[in-house]
């Protein structure tokens, strides 16, 4: 009964918010609703998973947070669960919110450059967010025209998210995924997904903006062309590089512009090649291909 | 006809007035191939030939090109099993030349396969089979390919760094128990172009560079030798799953140049070099003294960040470069007297409007001086030298134009 009220708290705070959408100009709401759930993996093997989700009905996508820069985002985080979740920002200042179980927050953020960043659940010494709770937000120059794509980077090992599930630690000096995800899909899903799918023209200017949420380092390999570092939160000094090939660390967030000039559907995907199988199964990893005409 | 003749003859006289050059590579893919490892245990590998006498390689060949050059390949596949490819990683190459077979084709059994591609920017660049890679990459089918400057000299790209001595070290790890029967031998389906695999736990028990490890790098002799003021070029790649964090002694005065077939638009001052799988980089060493070290690699789990295991590469710093190989052409710079006793002129030419920055160093690599020269001329200039050179004895005087080592000389205070 009391959950139930709080959520009616909430759901009369989230329509207060949406009126006062139009009275800022550069503040924008938002809310994302922490959801307990089973994340379906490539060979149907399920796998207990939290996700920041747009409604209250657990999706293993989470949701993207975008604003143009300069804006303010009030975000309204609403947990759905039974335990205590946290909210942190990589790299922000004092955002480390605990939000009760059944309870919500508000959380004010903006940017003032263009970039991706990471949100994500940082209590349970960040074994919330290895099971799921960490998103992108992305920070945009409305006016540059350029294609965007989001590819948020995950990895999982089902025993350690069922160990982390009944609230017990894990070793993760042991620790050997197998599953490997962008967006919460693998090969041949990846594809399937037009947010991560990577579709353009010779010469259009492309942005792919990545966040690594899991635990392990990707290495990223493109086929068939070298994109350019324009941005990354680990690394400054790589922006300019000019690469086919690249490690992501584990909360870090990069984007890259891609300038195709030449047509043809070509690959990427993690060059530690065992990324690219799924539950033991080659290819059904970290594989994805661009499809340039 | 006759036309068609004049044409190619035409064709033939404007490609060679560009230096660009026709170059023809041969690999024959094999299964069936034996490694001796470190600990005297042989395994089965795939790999690369380039004769039917010839045991397949761990890596396979190194395959070299002149920028600008028309590459062709002829891949023979001579093995029994799944087929096989060539993927030409980081080189960019349409879709039809890329080695993925559901996406461009893949060579059976006695079959030949032909690539081709025009080699893009100088650099370092890799091969690998893509045909259920995970497995064939392990299995031993990869090899480094090369790519020189239009004209072949030893210059990191046109309009790059001038160096004396290169060396590559490919690195790569094996797990023993990918290397069975059972593995190897995986199903293919001879209808589909993407081969379902089941891939075993990747734990690896050796960890190569250029294919060895431990003593049979000691027994190979493998070692980076170089002399005070020589600038040598390293290439660093990694076609292994795990991450390798190179470390170079501080007195080479490594820095990070190129990665990935493309120069760096700004160059990296560090001794450190972290290489993930796939990528490459060009190192660019320029010792300041006489020393023996060691180069070291560590190969780290990239789920658990650890560590796994650590190789080593020796380093002897001997002697003095020949220094007059380092000086541009157009710098026409020199030190006179050399000899000296009280003073003493470093001399220089700038055909255009250039930073220059002279610093001396002494025989153990102290830092004597360092300064931007002012007041600098098209033509001639000069910057003098006396007083800070306190003790009698050799020193080592560099110059940068931009930024960028353009010459060295040694400097003797009587």
């Amino acid at each position: 009964m009391k959950a139930n009220s709080n959520l009616l708290k909430v759901a009369l705070f989230v329509l207060g918010n949406v009126c006062a959408m139009h009275s800022f100009a550069t503040t924008i709401q938002d809310t994302v609703f922490i959801n307990r759930g089973q994340m379906m993996a490539v060979d149907s093997t399920y796998i207990p998973y939290f996700a920041f989700n747009s409604s209250s009905i657990f999706n293993k996508e989470n949701s993207r947070l975008i604003i143009d820069t300069g804006d303010t985002m009030e975000l309204t985080v609403i947990n759905t669960d039974s335990l205590p979740h946290g909210f942190d920002i990589k790299n922000y200042p004092n955002i480390d919110s605990v939000i009760p179980a059944n309870s919500f927050a508000v959380i004010s953020f903006s940017f003032d450059e263009d970039g991706a960043h990471i949100y994500y659940d940082h209590t349970f010494s960040e074994g919330f967010r290895y099971m799921g709770l960490g998103g992108m937000i992305v920070s945009k120059n409305a006016s540059i025209n350029v294609q965007r794509f989001y590819w948020n980077m995950k990895e999982h090992q089902k025993e350690y998210n069922e160990t982390l599930d009944q609230g017990l630690a894990v070793n993760w000096d042991e620790y050997y995924p197998e599953y490997f995800t962008i967006n919460g899909n693998s090969n041949p899903h990846i594809n399937t997904d037009p947010i991560a799918r990577v579709v353009g023209s010779v010469g259009d200017t492309i942005h792919i903006y990545m966040v690594n949420t899991g635990q392990s380092l990707h290495s990223i390999h493109f086929h068939g062309y070298h994109s350019t570092i324009i941005n990354s939160t680990k690394f400054p000094n790589h922006v300019g590089r000019s690469k086919d090939t690249f490690g992501v660390h584990s909360m870090e967030a990069v984007v890259v512009e891609l300038v195709p000039d030449q047509v043809g559907e070509y690959p990427v995907h993690d060059h530690n090649l065992v990324a690219v199988s799924g539950g033991n199964i080659y290819p059904n990893g970290m594989f994805l291909t661009l499809l340039i005409d | 006809m006759k036309y068609t003749a004049y044409l190619i003859l035409a064709l033939l006289i404007s490609g060679n007035a560009f230096g660009q050059q026709s170059t023809d590579w041969f690999l024959i893919s094999r299964n069936t191939g034996k490694k001796v490892l470190s600990n005297g245990d042989s395994i089965r590998v795939f790999g690369f030939a380039q004769s039917l006498g010839e045991q397949p390689g761990v890596p396979g060949p190194t395959l070299f090109a002149n920028e600008g050059d028309s590459v062709h390949i002829d891949v023979w596949n001579v093995s029994q099993g799944a087929p096989h490819s060539i993927h030409l990683h980081g080189l960019d190459v349409n879709q039809e030349n890329d080695g993925v077979p559901h996406l461009s084709w893949s060579i059976g059994h006695m079959e030949h396969g032909y690539y081709h591609f025009k080699a893009p920017h100088a650099g370092t660049y890799l091969y690998h089979c893509h045909v259920a890679s995970t497995i064939h990459v392990q299995a031993g089918m990869y090899g480094l390919i090369i790519i020189k400057p239009p004209d072949g000299s030893k210059t990191t790209w046109d309009g790059g760094y001038q160096y004396v001595n290169e060396q590559s070290y490919f690195l790569s790890e094996i797990d023993t128990n990918w290397h069975t029967d059972s593995v190897l031998d995986h199903d293919h389906d001879t209808t589909n172009t993407i081969h379902s695999v089941e891939v075993p736990k990747f734990e690896p028990q050796f960890f190569l560079i250029n294919g060895l490890s431990d003593q049979q790098l000691v027994d190979a002799g493998e070692s980076f030798n170089s002399a005070v003021g020589q600038v040598d070029y390293t290439r660093l790649a990694n076609i292994g799953y795990r991450g390798v964090r190179v470390t170079f002694p501080p007195d080479l005065h490594a820095r990070i140049i190129s990665s990935d077939g493309r120069p760096l638009p700004a160059e990296e001052i560090t001794d450190t070099v972290y290489v993930y799988p796939g990528e490459r980089f060009g190192v660019l060493t320029d010792p300041s003294v006489e020393f023996t070290g060691q180069i070291s690699f560590d190969y780290i789990d990239l789920n658990t960040m650890n560590v796994d295991q650590t190789q080593v590469i020796p380093v002897n710093v001997s002697g003095f470069a020949d220094l007059d190989e380092m000086i541009s052409d157009d710098l026409a710079f020199s030190i006179v007297p050399n000899p000296f006793d009280q003073t003493s002129t470093v001399q220089f030419h700038l055909s255009e409007s250039k930073k220059v920055r002279i610093r001396i160093l002494d025989l153990m690599g102290n830092e004597i001086t360092n300064v931007q020269v002012q007041n600098l001329n098209i033509g001639k200039n000069s910057f003098e030298i006396g007083d800070e050179l306190k003790a009698s004895g050799l020193y080592l005087v560099q110059i940068f134009i931009d930024e960028k080592l353009s010459g060295l000389k040694k400097l003797i205070k009587l």
